[in-house]
């Protein structure tokens, strides 16, 4: 598709990066689906929700190119989660303080 | 006082244009005539009137059933409707009011036409956006309206599950689904702020340069985009749970109906916010060019601005207390509560502070504002009466709570949005309405108010409840001067649907500044151009530059 | 075939009410990320109702999330982290002008997305044979003896459903988006259109890669 190995190597130097998330979010993934298939530990379901976590910022940052955007942007990326954080951790105080 | 001349004639019969305007370029009102210039129009300004237009209609219809609903609590025995039509007619009142009046009033009409002008740039940063925004506003309310007039949805405004999922036997969905519909114009509209106001202000106009109005209109935007989809989800719970069976909420399976009303109320109590920021920004344009004196503790009164708009999501329980909430949870909600009275008070005293000592002109904006911050106060405290654990035991789900809340959303809100429509009437329109008309119909709106909702705090503390309307006959008289507070009320609203719409035709043609106030778009001629600014906006160096200034050292009390 | 280095002109075309084109790209950037602010917050919503209906009945919970087709759920997010490839892929050609190989990228993007969906599909299908859909009032329900876990069952398909939704209007745009930046002179009056879709893509599998754990994984 890519006929001269100038072409090809220009194409390798912006496609680096979007491979090796790839390939990360994949081991990842990996990790969830093999913890989640054999669950070896009671509570296990921290650790997957910690590697979800780490997903989840892995598109931010690279996918998204968070990383590259004005501090604004970086601040809209991240105030969602914060306000999530508000819904769950009200709603919580509710239900884990039921009798 | 005014810095133009005035002159007479009639203003939109006029087949050419003005003399005065030659060499500009029409306005924004003359640029374009036909009927598809305005329906299909782009220019925030053409948009702002067509919400204003259609939330004055619904604003009609609301109004109009709560004169019935005041009409059948004149007699206790509950004679006049049946029980049936009574619970359609209060809930056409609470959603046409709540979703299709309240919400997008202030921000859809005034945000829509002031924040390009105040911050100096030619139109939002997505026009066809705000465009798509009213249908889907008009879409969405029309669909509502029509389920709610002709089936009739007997669940009140707030859509409590089981009641709308397993028991009500009245059009539900489709008060849902239009609900949903009009929840995404307001994201829309709430996008279209933030983004118009991070990345459209003319050079120079840095945060602390602009008017308060932009301030608490950007924090009401922040609450459309990170609350309404949490309604949003839950509407469509309820819609999965009516209509298909996919429910989550269902008790009868071990579901958890108190679960919607946090997903509800998550949205709905900072929703009260969207209600009342965008008015106490139209308060702090008004007081300062009415005292002719710099607004107070500017960067408090901005700060108050996203502090109201923060800890409002921190709240929400407060609605819940005797809904089967753990109790450590009502007493969380209950002490963080009362936070939210710190920074509401903050923009009290600083609008007070800047009335103190200034130099007052007592018209019609002015008379709003003043009516605002009275009522405002008022329901704001027995807001904290509210929000006590013990007290609210008593008065929950009570008249108490219905006179609070009118306090908030009509002796705020509405006042707010009347008090803004006479500021900005010249500005819109081009012409003067009649002084003498303005001042005696705000004077009618509040004493009709106070006669109307005063009496419902007391019923409320006498044990009266909400949505009945059998009542004991001990009731009645208090009923009856509600009722009767109901009819000068209606009086002064129709007043300046009358004398607005004359002024119009007839009125005296308006100069670009009519009050002496502050601000960019006091700069631009009345009706603004078509592209807004005819020279390149130029950013003042301090807010609210008038003369009159509170003096910052030496003693205030001699 | 030197196909994809054909390059074109890139830049994007100033809409007059902006003063600057950086002005009109930061202005769209910044929507689309106030956008992607209440796709969070919906999903929240479902997210929170799962962790709700987990705390009030762990075993019916539990038992229904067993019910899941896990590797179908697991296959599924393989391919969501592939069309994100294929999305960056996209976004990288546009800004080199490499229109052909965009496009192509863009194709494969939807492609991965429309594989995403049968799978889906035929996962419901496999729900469907296994008696896994309580709403449907003749067809008895596979774990009548335990009601809560209907609740759980139900949010499932809300949530999936509302996912997929998003998934198709994203395919539906990607492919006229597709079929505009086919013809010439697109990357030199738009480019930035393809960064600012590559976002939603990009969050749509972010909110997958929520789902996924939260769905079949955490309440196994």
């Amino acid at each position: 598709m890519f006929g001269t190995s100038d072409e090809r190597r220009t194409l390798w130097r912006h496609m680096r990066e979007p491979v090796l998330t790839a390939g990360a979010l994949l081991v990842m993934l990996g990790i969830n689906v093999g913890l989640g298939a054999t669950l070896p530990v009671p509570h296990v379901w921290i650790v997957e929700l910690l590697v979800a976590a780490v997903m989840v910022a892995t598109i931010l940052w690279f996918s998204m190119e968070v990383r590259h955007e004005p501090p604004l942007v970086k601040l809209f990326a991240g105030i969602g989660f914060f306000w999530v954080g508000i819904l769950f951790t009200m709603t919580l105080v509710d239900y884990l303080s039921r009798g | 006082m005014t810095s133009g001349t005035i002159t007479d004639g009639p203003a939109l019969r006029e087949p050419h244009t003005p003399d005065s305007r030659l060499g500009h370029g029409a306005d924004y009102l003359h640029a374009e005539h036909t009927l598809r210039s305005w329906f299909f129009t782009t220019d925030h300004k053409r948009i702002a009137l067509l919400y204003l237009a259609s939330i004055t209609a619904f604003f009609v219809i609301g109004a109009v059933t709560a004169g019935l609903v005041r009409l059948a609590l004149v007699v206790p025995d509950g004679q006049v409707f049946t029980n049936d039509t009574y619970n359609k007619l209060f809930t056409i009142h609470g959603v046409v009011m709540v979703w299709f009046f309240l919400i997008p009033s202030i921000p859809a009409t005034f945000g829509n036409f002031l924040i390009p002008l105040m911050i100096g740039a030619r139109d939002l940063a997505f026009p066809k956006l705000n465009l798509a925004s009213w249908y889907v506003f008009m879409t969405g309310a029309l669909f509502t309206l029509a389920s709610v007039v002709l089936g009739g949805v007997d669940t009140g405004w707030t859509f409590y599950t089981p009641l709308s999922t397993a028991f009500s036997n009245t059009w539900v969905v489709p008060a849902l689904i239009g609900v949903t519909i009009v929840g995404f114009s307001s994201i829309l509209t709430g996008l279209n702020f933030v983004v118009t106001i991070h990345t459209m202000r003319a050079p120079g106009m840095t945060w602390f340069r602009l008017p308060i109005f932009v301030w608490t209109h950007y924090a009401t935007s922040l609450i459309f985009l990170l609350a309404t989809p949490v309604i949003t989800v839950a509407l469509i719970l309820l819609i999965a749970e009516r209509a298909f069976h996919i429910g989550v909420f269902d008790p009868a399976y071990g579901g958890d109906p108190v679960l919607f009303q946090h997903l509800f109320w998550f949205y709905s109590h900072p929703a009260v916010y969207i209600m009342v920021l965008p008015g106490m920004g139209v308060i702090s344009e008004i007081v300062p060019a009415f005292a002719q004196k710099k607004l107070f503790g500017y960067k408090f009164v901005a700060y108050a601005a996203i502090g109201l708009a923060s800890v409002t999501f921190f709240v929400w329980g407060h609605h819940m207390f005797v809904n089967g909430q753990s109790d450590f949870a009502s007493v969380a909600f209950s002490v963080l509560s009362f936070a939210v009275a710190v920074p509401s008070a903050v923009k009290v005293y600083n609008w007070t502070a800047t009335i103190h000592k200034g130099s007052l002109k007592l018209d019609t904006p002015m008379l709003y504002a003043m009516g605002y911050i009275g009522l405002f106060v008022l329901g704001g405290l027995t807001g904290l009466y509210l929000a006590t654990l013990a007290i609210n035991q008593h008065v929950h789900a009570t008249y108490f709570v219905v006179a609070h809340f009118h306090y908030i959303m009509v002796g705020g809100t509405v006042l707010a949005f009347l008090g803004g429509l006479h500021f900005w009437w010249p500005k819109i329109t081009g012409r003067m309405y009649i002084e003498a008309w303005g001042r005696i119909s705000a004077f009618l709106i509040f004493i009709g108010f106070n006669v109307t909702f005063f009496p419902q705090f007391i019923l409320g503390y006498l044990g009266m409840p909400r949505r009945y309307h059998v009542y004991p006959p001990e009731f009645q008289f208090l009923n009856i001067l509600s009722s009767a507070g109901s009819t000068i009320l209606a009086v002064g609203y129709l007043f300046p649907m009358v004398y607005l719409v004359y002024s119009i035709w007839f009125g005296k043609r308006a100069p670009a500044n009519p009050w002496d106030a502050k601000g960019l778009e006091w700069t631009v001629p009345s009706p603004p151009p078509a592209h807004n600014f005819l020279t390149e906006p130029v950013a003042p160096k301090v807010p609210y530059d008038y003369p009159l200034q509170a003096q910052e050292t030496g003693r205030q009390h001699s | 075939m030197s196909a994809g280095a054909s390059d074109s002109a890139v830049g994007v075309k100033l809409v007059s009410h902006f003063a600057t084109v950086e002005q009109q790209k930061r202005a769209a950037v910044l929507g689309m990320w106030a956008w992607l602010l209440t796709e969070l917050l919906l999903f929240a919503g479902l997210f929170l109702t799962a962790l709700i209906l987990r705390l009030l009945h762990p075993e019916a919970v539990q038992e229904a999330a067993r019910h899941l087709k896990f590797w179908i759920g697991a296959i599924n997010t393989v391919v969501l982290i592939g069309s994100s490839l294929t999305m960056s892929g996209a976004i990288q050609l546009s800004r080199l002008g490499w229109q052909r190989g965009m496009v192509r990228f863009m194709l494969a993007t939807a492609a991965l997305g429309t594989l995403f969906l049968l799978l889906k599909g035929y996962e419901y299908y496999a729900d469907y044979q296994e008696h896994m859909m309580p709403f449907l009032s003749d067809r008895p329900y596979e774990l009548k003896d335990s009601p809560p876990s209907r609740l759980f069952v139900n949010l499932y398909y809300v949530a999936t459903s509302l996912h997929g939704l998003h998934l198709m209007t994203g395919i539906t745009i990607l492919l006229v988006m597709t079929w505009q930046a086919s013809r010439p002179g697109f990357l030199g009056q738009h480019q930035n259109r393809i960064e600012i879709f590559g976002l939603y893509w990009h969050f749509i599998d972010l909110i997958w890669i929520l789902a996924f754990p939260t769905l079949y994984v955490l309440n196994r």
